[in-house]
């Protein structure tokens, strides 16, 4: 094949995919970003009949760098704490015409647990029909890694550096998806980019819901975390097994169902893997205690949401990312 | 794309991130790398396992059989009897158990022969140059095969009233004297040649056949047992396992007696004790120098016979004395009556080298009215002795060309590089069979450079889940008689299923993972998607060169090149 019939080819091919390309190549996130890929996941899953609000964030900043988009979908940009009600508005407007598309929200962390919250909040409590995704990253990335109401307990941050006092950041994780559903929604689960199968499910079961509903994907962050980028879905996997990232499923409040563990890891495995926590290694009994303290973290989401896998379930964290040859797991 | 126009309130014309190539950031690349599966490299026939059951994965049983073939003629022969070395080199083996790879090996073949698929091959040119092949053994019927495949002209003598040679002499319970002849009667329709009854040294003479043919291969095996003898001592009414085990398998009838002891612990050894006791000898004895297989045995120091084999004889009720040797014979008159043994062990002596050793004083008497030994076999000199020049075996260098003779190949049992199973006289004749085109063309040997295979190490688990091999099903002990084979084929479900157990080591399997996990939309899926070969490109101007994809390939398949 000479230079020129594979350049076509390729061109070819782009075009051709066999999925909805809602975001296209040559956006500038980083090398293995996880949100790129959550957002690549959530944006094919959804099909084009839709209009995202996307708050300020890495994702806004690296799909539309002035004067390029990488979307193909109608996208529009609101502030950092906006995001619900730009969202609500446009599902309102919506309404009023007569149309069905469906709006759809992205924010970060920053933009969901702490900034956008009010708005968010509103957007819920008013039951406009609206999906909100959230890319969980833990931190403000976009701005140099600062830490953000997401961020886990112990995590290094450049606000939240440890030393003689601290282990990095003092506080806890705030639990975002219990206080969204507490709004008692039709639906509002968590994801983990380490597992697409499941992401796409709960995205179709979203989009079919009419009424908000809230989705948090747990996204690495090579960059703020501190691992290489090839390692994304590793440590985004180790996340999940370990027990600190639950995936679950909640309706009216009510928790309906939970991804089972059928090997837990213990966090360490998932923590070594993350400069940000590597103080955690250090030889300190202080460090000792906040490595204890994260396991005990972990082993009560575990006990919390009963996610011990009892045998070997197809849809526990092993069987979930099962591949068999043709890549039947993604039809 | 025009260059953006810029006026006061920022307007700009709409321009898609694609125009800018975020492949300029990368600098290490992805590339698909094929990778030798374990089970490819260690098959002493050269078959590749993994390519076979990716076909027959992907649905394609026909296709996986011609690919089986184009390396091993014999799959349902090699299937039953071959000690699989593919299933202890299998990385599933360290995930879980490893595939059945016999099994499905064997599936095939018998598929092939219920529904009758020729064998792959065409027709030689009528002016292509002639080779003769000595023995019609899995070494001589590899060889002639791989000729003709190769373009040439062949013909097959053998010393026999048919094809098969050695295959004939193992019993019916382990391979069946209608999957010989299913096999090898449809091989020999390709176009061989084939010559039977023409003894070399009686009726052929290498003379001639070297003055009359391009090339030769010899694949004569090994005919003469083994003297043997204790401290000089042979019982007058010496019966030899090779000899007895033709009887049976000719007339059906044994050495009349109580009790037996066989010597040895290879394959004939075994056989033969197995065959004893189906003809309704109450106590059968093997008595070896080495101990049985298991987890701590030494390499060198293991009974040479198939594990599984050695497992069903015991369930026989033969007794397996290993790790003995015999000290006396004890006779009455020139009849025997019994042995002394003699508990002994390969010990690694001061150069390492592992060596047998009696101790003293675990001295043990055996009551028994027969000893045969099974202890091996020598080459037959009848014709060769030119070449053999008092050897025992043919010298043969790594292409199988008999040292000093041009134009003389030699494989299978009887030679010196000879592996000792059909599997390996398989691959002895293929391999010769390529040294011979390629020497018939002109052209050199090409080095013998097999790349490493890959390690269990180098898949990502995490994308399989545990499945149960599907095992053969093997009769129970009361229903296990002569004629019927113990070991049953799997049923088509089972065989699917087992293939679907494969871990694809080193090759793509078209799971979708890379394109699924690319966070820049940088591997690209070709539309008519295949199965066996990997339907993805690299996107070269995107990729950013993570390394995403190499670490989440299940296969090993993706592996990232450095590029600055």
């Amino acid at each position: 094949m000479t230079d020129t019939d594979d350049k076509a080819l390729l061109k070819q091919l782009r075009v051709e995919q066999p999925r909805f390309q809602g975001i296209v190549s040559g956006h500038r996130a980083c090398l293995g970003c996880g949100e790129a890929l959550a957002t690549r996941l959530v944006v094919e899953a959804c099909g084009p009949d839709i209009m995202i609000a996307n708050a300020t964030g890495c994702l806004e900043i690296f799909t539309t760098p002035w004067p390029e988009s990488a979307w193909r979908v109608p996208w529009l940009h609101s502030l950092f704490e906006n995001t619900g009600a730009i969202a609500a508005g446009m599902e309102a407007a919506l309404k009023a015409q007569g149309k069905s598309t469906k709006v759809l929200a992205f924010a970060g962390d920053g933009g969901t647990f702490d900034i956008g919250f009010q708005a968010l909040s509103g957007m819920l409590e008013r039951g406009h029909d609206v999906l909100y995704v959230c890319f969980d990253n833990e931190a403000y990335m976009n701005t140099g890694i600062q830490r953000s109401g997401s961020t886990p307990h112990a995590a290094m941050t450049t606000t939240s550096p440890p030393g003689k006092v601290r282990m990095g950041k003092r506080h806890l994780k705030k639990d975002i998806i219990s206080i969204v559903a507490a709004h008692h929604i039709p639906y509002a689960a968590t994801a983990s980019v380490a597992y697409p199968s499941d992401i796409r499910q709960k995205v179709r079961r979203a989009m079919a819901i009419e009424g908000p509903t809230f989705l948090v994907i747990h996204s690495p962050c090579p960059l703020g975390w501190g691992h290489d980028g090839s390692l994304s879905i590793e440590v985004a996997r180790l996340a999940v097994t370990s027990g600190l990232m639950p995936l679950i499923e909640l309706e009216r409040g009510e928790l309906t169902g939970a991804m089972p563990i059928r090997t837990p890891h213990p966090v360490s495995d998932y923590l070594k893997l993350q400069k940000r926590f590597a103080h955690l290694f250090a030889d300190d009994p202080k460090a000792r205690e906040e490595l204890v303290h994260l396991q005990a973290l972990a082993d009560y989401n575990i006990e919390k949401f009963a996610l011990h896998s009892l045998g070997d379930d197809p849809q526990d964290t092993d069987g979930a990312d099962t591949v068999t040859r043709g890549g039947m797991r993604y039809a | 794309m025009s260059s953006p126009l810029f006026t006061r309130g920022g307007f700009a014309l709409p321009g898609t991130t694609s125009q800018f190539k975020t492949g300029t950031w990368r600098v290490q690349q992805p590339i698909h790398r094929h990778r030798n599966a374990p089970c490819h490299n260690v098959c002493p026939a050269g078959e590749d396992p993994q390519a076979y059951i990716a076909e027959f994965d992907a649905g394609h049983i026909r296709a996986a059989w011609e690919t089986l073939v184009s390396i091993n003629p014999l799959p349902a022969i090699t299937g039953r009897v071959c000690p699989h070395p593919c299933e202890s080199g299998c990385n599933r083996g360290d995930y879980d158990a490893p595939v059945a790879i016999h099994s499905i090996e064997r599936f095939l073949g018998d598929q092939a022969i219920a529904e009758g698929w020729p064998y792959p091959v065409g027709k030689p040119a009528a002016d292509a140059q002639a080779v003769a092949v000595v023995g019609a053994g899995p070494a001589g019927l590899s060889c002639a095969y791989h000729l003709l495949r190769q373009g040439h002209q062949v013909t097959l003598y053998t010393a026999l009233g048919e094809a098969g040679g050695t295959l004939r002499v193992i019993p019916g319970y382990r391979l069946p004297d209608s999957v010989i002849d299913a096999e090898v009667e449809r091989l020999l329709q390709t176009g061989i040649d084939f010559r039977p009854g023409q003894r070399l040294g009686r009726d052929i003479h290498l003379d001639e056949l070297r003055g009359e043919y391009a090339a030769v291969f010899l694949a004569v095996g090994t005919q003469d047992p083994r003297d043997w003898s204790v401290g000089g001592v042979t019982p007058r009414d010496l019966h030899v396992g090779l000899n007895v085990l033709k009887e049976w398998m000719a007339v059906g009838s044994v050495p009349q007696a109580e009790s037996v002891a066989v010597v040895g612990g290879g394959n004939t050894a075994v056989d033969l004790s197995r065959i004893l006791k189906r003809a309704g000898i109450p106590d059968v004895h093997i008595i070896t120098h080495n101990g049985l297989p298991g987890p701590d045995s030494l390499p060198g120091d293991v009974m040479r016979a198939v594990p599984r084999e050695i497992e069903q004889a015991v369930e026989e009720g033969v007794q397996i004395h290993a790790h003995r040797g015999i000290r006396r014979l004890l006779l009455r008159g020139e009849q025997v009556v019994g042995v002394e043994m003699v508990h002994m062990k390969k010990l690694p002596d001061a150069s390492g080298q592992l060596k047998r050793t009696a101790f003293e004083g675990t001295e043990t008497l055996l009551h028994v009215d027969q000893v045969i030994p099974a202890i091996g076999q020598t080459i037959d000199p009848a014709g060769l002795e030119a070449i053999l020049n008092g050897s025992a075996y043919l010298k043969v260098d790594e292409w199988r060309r008999v040292e000093g003779h041009a134009g003389l190949f030699a494989g299978g049992d009887g030679c010196s590089r000879g592996g000792g199973t059909v599997t390996s006289a398989v691959g002895d004749g293929r391999e010769a069979a390529e040294a011979i085109a390629a020497t018939l063309r002109g052209e050199g040997l090409p080095g013998k450079t097999v790349s490493e295979a890959i390690a269990f190490d180098a898949l990502n688990p995490h994308y399989f889940e545990p499945l149960p091999r599907n095992e053969q099903h093997i009769l129970p002990v009361e229903e296990r008689i002569a004629e019927v084979e113990t070991e049953q084929t799997l049923d088509p479900a089972q065989a699917k299923a087992e293939a679907r157990r494969c871990l694809s080591c080193g090759n793509c399997m078209s799971c979708d993972n890379c394109w699924t996990l690319c966070p820049d939309s940088a591997v690209l899926r070709l539309q008519d998607k295949g199965a066996t070969e990997a339907p993805y490109r690299f996107d070269y101007d995107y990729c950013k060169g993570c390394g995403l994809c190499a670490y989440e390939c299940p296969c090993g398949f993706i592996t990232m090149k450095e590029e600055l």
